[in-house]
């Protein structure tokens, strides 16, 4: 079924988050293992990378709420067991380190079908605590008929 | 660290990642993302696969780490753009083989095939873009 065209222009947010240098560890750790002297040496040589920079897909953790509740919203009713990501697009900003209060808003900018295929695509936009645009992120979702 | 010079087209790098039972809930963890299709193997099979799938993010996120590891600085990746052609289940190994396409300035321009460990393609034009400072 169809996504209602009415949604579009629907949002989310604002979401604030602040960014604290364990969470971009265990971030970077999860991943599987992040890259090699992301945190410096073992014996206590700081990183050769600019301190503490988030990895480039870090923006999952405070950027996707505005999508995660579109998918999730009763309003559009998706059915979540036929629901996947389909497409992810990130434009980075001004680099997100330890210590920045970022600031999140999301919007439904497009609904398409193609086929028995529905797509979702939410839209956020990310500043930090000096009101420098951090992350324009595109979310697709797929709704599989 | 690698300067402007050092990165002409045609150069190619590459990462291989296993998603492994636990990476799933790893990933959750940090990311929020708990969906159980990510989690439970039973919903995963609900939803038609054979048993949990990975969090698309969590791929994405490899392909960040191989064009991390090119570009030598997780602050140079500027643009990164995935589409996911298909899951990525417990137990698969992604192989991600990316290709420097363009200098233009000091934009260095990526693209990145991403096989599971059956040769499948699980991204299609998976593409980032390296900014560096001219030194």
């Amino acid at each position: 079924m169809a996504i209602d065209i009415r949604h579009v222009g629907r949002c989310y947010g604002p979401f604030r988050s602040t960014v604290c240098a364990e969470q971009i560890q265990a971030f970077a750790l999860a991943v599987a293992g992040g890259v090699p002297g992301y945190f410096g040496s073992a014996q206590g040589e700081p990183s050769p990378f600019s301190t503490l920079a988030a990895p480039p897909t870090f923006g999952v953790t405070f950027a996707m709420s505005p999508f995660a509740l579109a998918c999730t919203d009763p309003e559009l009713g998706l059915d979540l067991l036929r629901l996947l990501h389909a497409e992810q697009e990130f434009e980075h900003g001004a680099v997100v380190r330890a210590g920045d209060v970022l600031t999140t808003v999301g919007e439904i900018v497009e609904v398409r079908s193609r086929g028995s295929l529905d797509f979702l695509t939410v839209r956020t936009e990310t500043v930090n605590q000096g009101g420098e645009r951090v992350l324009v992120a595109r979310w697709t979702a797929v709704i599989r008929g | 660290m690698k300067t402007l010079a050092d990165f002409r087209a045609g150069d190619t790098f590459e990462l291989t990642r296993e998603a492994d039972r636990y990476r799933p809930i790893y990933y959750a963890a940090v990311s929020g993302d708990f969906n159980p299709i990510h989690i439970d193997r039973e919903v995963g099979r609900a939803a038609g696969f054979a048993g949990a799938i990975l969090q698309g993010m969590c791929t994405m996120a490899w392909l960040a780490d191989a064009c991390t590891a090119y570009l030598g600085d997780p602050a140079r990746v500027k643009r990164l753009k995935v589409r996911f052609a298909r899951p990525v289940v417990v137990g698969d190994v992604v192989t991600f083989r990316g290709r420097c396409v363009a200098v233009e300035g000091p934009v260095v321009r990526l693209e990145v095939d991403a096989r599971n460990q059956r040769g499948e393609e699980v991204l299609k034009g998976a593409s980032a873009e390296g900014w560096l400072e001219a030194s």
